[in-house]
């Protein structure tokens, strides 16, 4: 079955095989071997972007094959990223008061190493107690749970509510926008228990590991990141090969028909949200290790509503064209705002390019929206027909 | 002849519009069955109610031996109860293969897990094989069915029922857009349905109805008008006066 699961997706194998030359190439040029190729920040940025690949897939699952056009993905994607962040910022934030309580000559009680840890983390929003929120964040197992489980629940229960008043459409995507939207402003508040508006911080340093370089946690993290959007990919076109594909599009091309078929288009759909959202949740927690820092501006609606940008100029309905999507725009985005790109001068104006970056991509958008629909993964479709004509 | 379907009193109203006026209609359970009407006589609407698409007003829609209702099930729930139908206008899926269209449309546990984890329901290519020979597209099993003539499309359509194995078909308008010698095939592969099930068709067109050979039931403003064979309906005068006199 295996067999001829490869042989019937032969994408997958070119995937695979581009990741893994990547992943080579990158370390062999990475700090962390002694080479000055690639930077420790860069090496950060495309662990990051392969996390974003990872999500943009499960984005493309859910809208590309079924349909779904879900504006709330990254709120998952953010969701796993506290999780991880919690336990991160927990147990690095004890390691640092059992250090220097260390000195004292009485040996520190339990109850006041964690209230110095309390006071550490949540002075910044004038508390010192541990929200009940955070009741697992002293354990790894639980809050790595957490990453799968909380985005599968909060999709679960988002989906059932939803799919079975059968809201489509875009009115669908407005309640995931108010979905996502809700739960950024609700993470603002101080007294969520999540530190408000500051997030959660240092999240870079990981506990234990305070003896490795950066360069060489760096290079850690971008190995499973790719490791992850490997397995992902294989994942999601083991699952949308075959009868459940079939289904699964057919949902995306006229749900009532194939409801007429028996089939419960409910369950498919509430089966498919649930799973990206927790692969988003996947991703989210490799991402936000590398990027140091999570706030709840990140869950903003502005960053789902550009994870479908991505996948729509990558081109929908391939896994690989939400790769293209993600890598590209993200890296052309990095490259714009980071204030790399040369300003043009119109003698008149001075278009800069961090402040006109979000034109030329909503123009980009538009652009592919209504001339390309098929996106940059559609030029795979010119060159396989070309090749197909001179054979 | 048992009843295998029997719609008893029903109407329902859209808007203030009465699109269905207490109807009864029943149908045996190895019957070919043609409903006629001028437009808006409520022929779509009753295929509506009784794939659970459209819930009636009142009235009540009894299936099978075990007399169950209808009303309480959702479309999903009442395909796999064994009531399969063709839509007016065709349609498959037309991004996706002959195969992977009918293949979807196969008697087969349809639950997402199932169908997750037990890849290959066995036998799959004989029924597949089976169905396509039925309907004469074995040739094109592996075409997208966006490619297929419109009439070739009404037959995947009519395969795709059939691969159900629906105990009850209700076909609308099969052949609408066809070809003569379409029409004739359409005509055979019903009448071949017919013997092992109850198909009931939905039809404008009366040459189309007459070849059929069946019991004929016409309908006006949501309810029956007349019901029996061809020539007995077309001799009622008040079919002549709503429907054939136009």
């Amino acid at each position: 079955m295996q067999h001829t699961f490869m042989a019937k997706n032969p994408s997958v194998l070119w995937f695979l095989l581009g990741l893994s030359l990547f992943t080579v190439f990158v370390t062999i040029f990475s700090e962390a071997v002694g080479s000055t190729g690639v930077s420790t920040s860069f090496l950060k940025t495309l662990g990051k972007t392969l996390c974003l690949c990872l999500v943009a897939i499960a984005m493309d699952v859910v809208w590309g094959y079924c349909g779904i056009l879900s504006l709330g993905h990254f709120a998952f994607f953010g969701i796993g990223g506290y999780a991880i962040g919690m336990w991160l910022m927990y147990e690095r934030t004890k390691n640092i008061v059992v250090g220097s309580l260390k000195n004292n000559i009485l040996p520190p009680t339990p109850e006041e190493v964690e209230a110095a840890i309390g006071t550490q983390i949540f002075g910044v929003v004038g508390s010192s107690e541990f929200p009940l929120i955070w009741a697992a964040s002293h354990s790894l197992t639980l809050q790595l749970l957490a990453v799968v489980i909380v985005p599968g629940m909060l999709a679960l229960a988002f989906g059932w509510l939803a799919f079975r008043s059968r809201v489509t459409g875009v009115y669908l995507s407005i309640l995931t926008q108010a979905m996502t939207l809700a739960l950024s402003l609700y993470l603002f508040q101080n007294d969520t228990g999540l530190r408000g508006n500051n997030g959660l911080s240092g999240l870079q340093n990981i506990p234990g590991l305070e003896a490795v370089s950066q360069a060489t946690l760096s290079l850690w993290f971008f190995w499973a990141s790719a490791l992850a959007l490997g397995a992902g990919y294989v994942f999601f076109a083991w699952m949308l090969s075959g009868k459940f594909g079939s289904v699964i599009r057919a949902i995306r091309d006229n749900e009532a028909r194939i409801r007429f078929l028996g089939y419960n288009v409910e369950h498919y759909k509430l089966l498919i949200f649930t799973v990206t959202a927790m692969i988003a949740g996947i991703a989210g927690a490799l991402y936000y290790p590398q990027a140091g820092i999570i706030n709840p501006a990140e869950i903003a609606p502005i960053a789902s509503i550009y994870l479908a940008v991505w996948v729509a100029i990558g081109g929908r309905g391939r896994l690989y064209g939400a790769v293209i999507g993600a890598v590209f725009v993200s890296l052309m985005s990095s490259w714009f705002t980071g204030g790399s790109a040369p300003d043009i001068n119109l003698g008149f104006y001075l278009v800069k390019w961090t402040d006109w970056w979000l034109v030329l991509l909503g123009l980009t958008f538009v652009g592919v929206t209504l001339f390309f629909p098929k996106g940059v993964g559609g030029l795979f479709d010119l060159i396989s027909n070309y090749r197909e004509k001179h054979q | 002849m048992s009843t295998l379907l029997e719609v008893s009193g029903v109407s329902v109203s859209f808007d203030g519009f009465k699109a269905i006026n207490n109807l009864s209609i029943q149908i045996g359970d190895t019957e070919l069955r043609a409903i006629i009407g001028p437009n808006g006589a409520g022929k779509t609407t009753f295929m509506d109610i009784v794939t659970g698409k459209t819930k009636p007003d009142e009235g009540y829609v009894i299936w099978g031996e075990k007399s169950s209702s209808l009303l309480d099930m959702s479309e999903s729930q009442i395909a796999q109860a064994g009531i399969g139908r063709k839509f007016q206008k065709p349609t498959v899926f037309e991004e996706q293969t002959v195969r992977e269209n009918i293949t979807m449309a196969l008697k087969n546990p349809r639950r997402p897990l199932d169908l997750l984890f037990n890849r290959e329901a066995p036998d799959t290519e004989n029924r597949v094989r089976a169905v396509s020979d039925d309907i004469g597209l074995t040739d094109a099993l592996d075409q997208l069915s966006g490619a297929l003539s419109h009439g070739q499309k009404q037959w995947l359509e009519i395969g795709m029922l059939l691969a159900q194995d629906p105990h009850l078909l209700l076909v609308d308008e099969p052949a609408a857009g066809m070809s003569e010698t379409e029409r004739e095939q359409t005509t055979d592969i019903l009448v071949r349905a017919a013997k092992t099930r109850a198909v009931v068709v939905v039809e404008h067109d009366m040459e189309f109805v007459r070849r059929l050979n069946c019991r004929v039931t016409v309908l006006n403003q949501g309810s029956v008008l007349a019901e029996g064979s061809l020539d007995h309906v077309t001799k009622n005068q008040d079919v002549i006066d709503v429907y054939l006199g136009r």
